[in-house]
């Protein structure tokens, strides 16, 4: 019935926007890189032919990436900062998605509902709302203190690494949270009936069935907050502010902001572009897949 | 257990649970019960301190000492109404947003009919594309996008044009994917039903066919005008000053330095706007599928929006 | 190269510039050299004069307070007794936030002439937009670091000062013919400031001011973990470490001076955890901050508009001190007349204007905080005004405080700023 060009055609202008503003930024930032630096103005020059490409800007950060060099620190802290904010996202995350998905009868639009809130309520403002927590006369404090926990209010924003974790861990669990639960709540009912009537315990059903088929959740999940994290820079700007506590995006920020010199902040980004990629591209490939199912409108 | 003890269960009394619930109170549904209403309350209840402090009667953000709304518009220099700064900032942060709708989702509903019903060579490439931004790291398109302004695209240069530019760029995918959950819970069968009665493609189109999305599109309006709102990175990295800051701009410098609880003022009347949008889009949905789940039983299709 | 205190991109609010001082500064680097593009091309080429030192874009050695430089007319400036033009719009292009706007708009009123303002959100990208024509303005303000470079590029006039008298009346000698400029040929002064320590004198314990060495108290901060900050400057930062050390030449492109200061600026994160913002002007009034490196027009500005925290705590809980003349950096901003300017009789008015002492004091009190460098405005004027406290008289500078054995932060050449910057970035890495 339809003409055939135009499904092409409505796509047009949704691809010809994304390749102009989109894969070609890309490809800018790629060719600053590579590019030299206009001595003048200490501004990036980019090239723009691969065959003349500079290597000597990634090289050079590349080099300052390596142990010794000076964003060596900085990289490895990035990857710790992380690791442990997914690890505890998860921790808390999966048995909220799994109770939601699984247990919670009436309640579960209600639970559904107040899990999606807080991705409507902006970063900042729930970033701003641990400042005024974590405060030295905040109710954290207070209330520690109150309950001896603590025998003498703690400086939550002096520079200090727990900190930055708990506010990564705040800032983007509501996006893992979510997609765990729809994998969770796709498992169908029926292969735990038949590991229950096989004679599985509760335990080993969740460990033999319910957990290996969660797993593509999980990865997709984490795959989707790591990814954002690891060029966070402004969490910990807000609630630390100390070099000790910094991620390589204040790096990246600094080079870029400070009126410095772009062609090393494009040259960590491509960098930190490449390293995500294998990540990005595990992530891609399981969207695909899953994308295939959903082809046949 | 048998069907017979099951039902014979379901007769005793609540005696029987309590007994149960006693005999193993730490029983994991009870953990999970805990452990997922204390995430939602850790959740949701520092946003809710933030906004009470928002009506706080002095300055500090630790201590209440009254109900209060000159943060809002009471104060003569710092509330939201009267400091220009936040004024402008909030009036910024809709332009964007509303610039953003109104490009945005015209474009990612064309583009989410067009790879969703596209086969040819070039439609695996561009769905490719459509994914990518939903996965690249916002520093990583505030990088691009700046160096794209400032390198190559130079008569646009950075400030709101390139604000919005770069707002629309991250939306459009956001569309596609809920457009697309709608158009795959429709599936064909409207348009070869029209089409059986004769109707010609474009009226298969316009008059079968988008009615039927306008739900999607009315909750992917509403998506894109919150993600908008709340955007920080992009926003900051094509700012040109401070005309074109918005408000989550101005939350973070003034919650690095020592925010007033005219912060906390704005960043509830964004979340209000937010909130409203979504409420809007909601209903909106609802309305538009009366039928539709009337006919249909069980919720599940509408988790359609989720899948990726 | 120095940043001015208003190019954050996070968006400073109104009181924030406060403490934005000028020094934004690009690097000043020869035109005329080659950067050979060779593959592996990392460093920048810094040119030589004549007698081995660095020079600016025009061939001139780079200004600093003991090498005065005159900027060479690039054309004729304007004729004296020209009528002010009237009609049409007057921008003027700042930082945001940095001027206030009712001046603005009385001036516009007093010649007849709609007024506009546009901001640039640091001074090189202002400059670059300036170049492209992306804008038009008629007067822009400026720092001496990138005076040189917006001559050689042309865009800004000479200027003709028949129509700046108060330029000779009212400023400090010092500044009426700067050392960046030598007679004033293109620019005129601003607001004038410089860097010291700002401190809760009811939090820390030491009597900083008598120190033999007072910036050694970040070294000592130990009891103060996690409320002690320096300006996210990488030429204050390094800066103070050198003069810590005595080294005074705090424009220097030693490498191993360099990394010297980086490396002692890296034992603060154990000593004190010691942080880096620009926030101090509100955080140590907030008791948020107890010991902070600050630019003197940020006690001034905690002074006026932040009340302080604990409530009740008296104001001499704020304490500021900045070392003797020839060992404190003092900084200052400038405006200069446009080449697109299509009414450069109002734009020599307007640099006039802003050196008029009651329009330089209002725009200092109701709104910049930023001290203008004029006679008038002494710091016991400020005084019986009330809007500096005693105790915090030495935030004021006097033209007594410029001279030739003066330090200033002044452009550096390519090579020079990268060096500067990758210390930093090492210092802000802690890695």
């Amino acid at each position: 019935m339809y003409r055939r060009w135009l499904w092409p055609g409505f796509a047009f202008p949704g691809v010809l926007w994304l390749i102009v503003l989109f894969a070609v930024p890309f490809y800018a930032v790629i060719a600053v890189a590579f590019g030299t630096v206009d001595p003048v103005l200490l501004q990036a020059d980019p090239i723009w032919n691969p065959l003349n490409w500079n290597a000597g800007w990634i090289l050079e950060v590349l080099g300052r990436l390596a142990p010794g060099g000076t964003f060596f620190g900085v990289a490895l802290r990035t990857i710790a900062y992380v690791a442990i904010a997914l690890a505890l996202s998860l921790l808390i995350g999966y048995p909220v998605a799994y109770y939601i998905a699984r247990h919670a009868g009436r309640m579960k639009s209600i639970l559904l509902v107040l899990i999606i809130l807080p991705l409507w309520i902006s970063y900042l403002m729930r970033m701003l709302a641990w400042v005024n927590l974590l405060a030295s006369d905040g109710y954290v404090n207070r209330f520690l203190t109150f309950t001896h926990v603590l025998s003498q209010p703690r400086d939550w924003l002096g520079g200090q690494a727990s900190t930055v974790i708990l506010a990564l861990v705040y800032g983007y669990i509501p996006y893992l949270i979510l997609p765990l639960f729809a994998a969770l709540d796709r498992i169908d009912q029926s292969h735990l009936e038949a590991a229950r009537d096989l004679g599985a315990s509760p335990w080993s059903t969740f460990r033999t069935v319910t957990l290996p088929l969660s797993k593509a959740g999980i990865l997709g999940g984490a795959v989707l907050i790591t990814l954002p994290m690891f060029g966070d820079y402004y969490t910990p700007d807000i609630v630390s502010g100390a070099p000790r506590t910094s991620m390589i995006g204040n790096q990246i920020d600094f080079y870029f902001h400070y009126g410095g010199q772009p062609t090393i902040g494009a040259a960590i980004t491509v960098i930190l572009a490449a390293f995500l990629t294998v990540l990005m591209a595990y992530y891609m490939w399981t969207i695909h897949r899953a994308s295939r199912e959903v082809r046949t409108v | 257990m048998t069907a017979v003890a099951e039902a014979r269960r379901g007769e005793l009394s609540a005696l029987y649970r309590v007994r149960g619930w006693l005999r193993n109170p730490w029983a994991r549904p009870r953990f999970l019960v805990l452990v997922t209403w204390s995430y939602v309350l850790w959740s949701l209840v520092p946003v809710l301190i933030a906004v009470q402090f928002s009506f706080n009667a002095t300055r500090s953000r630790t201590e209440w000492a009254g109900f209060s709304a000159r943060w809002y518009w009471g104060d003569p220099v710092d509330s939201v109404w009267h400091d220009p700064t936040l004024r402008h900032a909030a009036i910024q942060s809709l332009k964007l947003a509303g610039a953003d709708v109104l490009i945005a989702t015209p474009i990612g509903v064309l583009l989410a009919i067009g790879l969703a019903r596209w086969t040819g060579w070039g439609s695996r490439p561009s769905n490719f594309l459509m994914l990518f931004p939903l996965v690249t790291p916002e520093i990583v398109m505030g990088v691009s996008l700046l160096l794209i302004f400032t390198q190559v695209f130079t008569f646009i240069g950075t400030g709101t044009i390139a604000q919005i530019l770069g707002h629309v760029t991250f939306s459009i995918s956001y569309v596609v994917v809920i457009v697309r959950g709608r158009l795959f819970s429709i599936g064909r069968q409207y348009e070869e039903a029209a089409a059986d009665l004769g109707a010609s493609p474009t009226v298969a189109l316009t008059r079968v066919l988008l009615p039927l999305l306008t739900p999607a599109i009315v909750a992917s309006a509403a998506v894109v005008f919150a993600i908008s709102i709340d955007d920080f990175v992009i926003s900051q990295w094509l700012s040109s000053g401070g005309a074109t800051d918005t408000v989550p701009i101005r939350i973070y410098s003034a919650t690095r330095a020592a925010p007033l609880p005219s912060t906390n003022a704005i960043a509830t009347v964004m979340m209000l706007f937010t909130l409203l949008s979504l409420v809007l889009a909601f209903l909106a949905w609802r309305v538009f599928t009366r039928g539709e789940r009337r006919a249909r039983a069980g919720q599940t299709k509408d988790l359609a929006v989720f899948e990726l | 190269m120095t940043l001015h205190p208003k190019e954050r991109p996070d968006g400073i609010t109104r009181r924030d510039f406060l403490l934005r001082t000028a020094g934004a500064a690009t690097v000043v680097s020869g035109a005329g050299s080659i950067l050979a593009a060779c593959a592996s091309e990392t460093t920048v080429e810094s040119p030589t004069g004549t007698g081995g030192e660095a020079v600016g874009p025009l061939g001139l050695p780079l200004a600093r307070p003991d090498k005065r430089i005159t900027i060479p007319f690039w054309e004729d400036p304007i004729a004296s007794g020209l009528e002010p033009e009237t009609g049409g719009t007057f921008t003027v292009f700042n930082y945001p936030d940095y001027l206030y706007k009712k001046l603005l708009r009385d001036f516009g009123k007093k010649y007849g002439v709609d007024t506009d303002y546009t901001s640039f959100q640091n001074i090189s990208s202002g400059i670059q937009r300036l170049a492209s024509g992306a804008v038009t303005p008629d007067v822009m303000e400026m720092t001496p670091d990138n005076l040189e470079r917006a001559v050689a590029a042309k865009l800004i006039k000479p200027l003709n000062l028949d129509y700046i008298p108060n330029l000779q009346n009212n400023v400090w000698p010092g500044l009426a013919s700067p050392f960046y400029d030598v007679d004033s040929h293109y620019t005129v002064p601003y607001t004038v400031y410089a860097t010291g320590i700002f401190w809760r004198t009811d939090e820390i314990k030491e009597d900083i001011a008598s120190m033999p060495q007072p910036w050694d108290i970040f070294w000592q901060a130990g009891d103060y973990k996690g409320k002690v900050g320096l300006l996210s400057e990488e030429r204050e930062t390094i800066g103070m470490a050198l003069l810590r050390k005595g080294i005074l030449d705090i424009n220097t492109e030693d490498p191993k001076l360099i990394d010297q200061g980086v490396a002692d600026l890296k034992q603060l994160y154990d000593i004190c955890n010691i942080k880096v913002d620009d926030v101090q002007y509100q955080a140590v009034p907030e008791n948020r901050s107890w010991l902070h490196q600050a630019w003197s027009g940020d006690p001034i500005a905690a002074y006026i508009y932040y009340p302080l925290v604990p409530k009740g705590t008296p104001p001499t809980a704020l304490g500021f001190w900045k070392a003797d003349k020839g060992k404190v950096p003092i900084q200052n901003d400038c405006w200069s007349v446009c080449s697109t300017t299509k009414k450069p009789v109002l734009s020599h008015l307007w640099l006039n204007y802003l050196l008029d002492n009651g329009i330089a004091y209002s725009n200092m009190v109701n709104f910049n905080g930023y001290q203008p460098p004029l006679n008038e405005i002494s710091p016991e004027k400020l005084l019986a005004d009330n809007i500096v406290p005693e105790h915090l008289t030495n935030a004021v500078l006097t033209n007594d405080d410029l001279g030739s054995d003066s330090l200033q932060y002044g452009g550096l050449t390519a090579r020079g700023q990268q060096l500067w910057q990758d210390g930093y970035s090492d210092f802000t890495a802690a890695g």
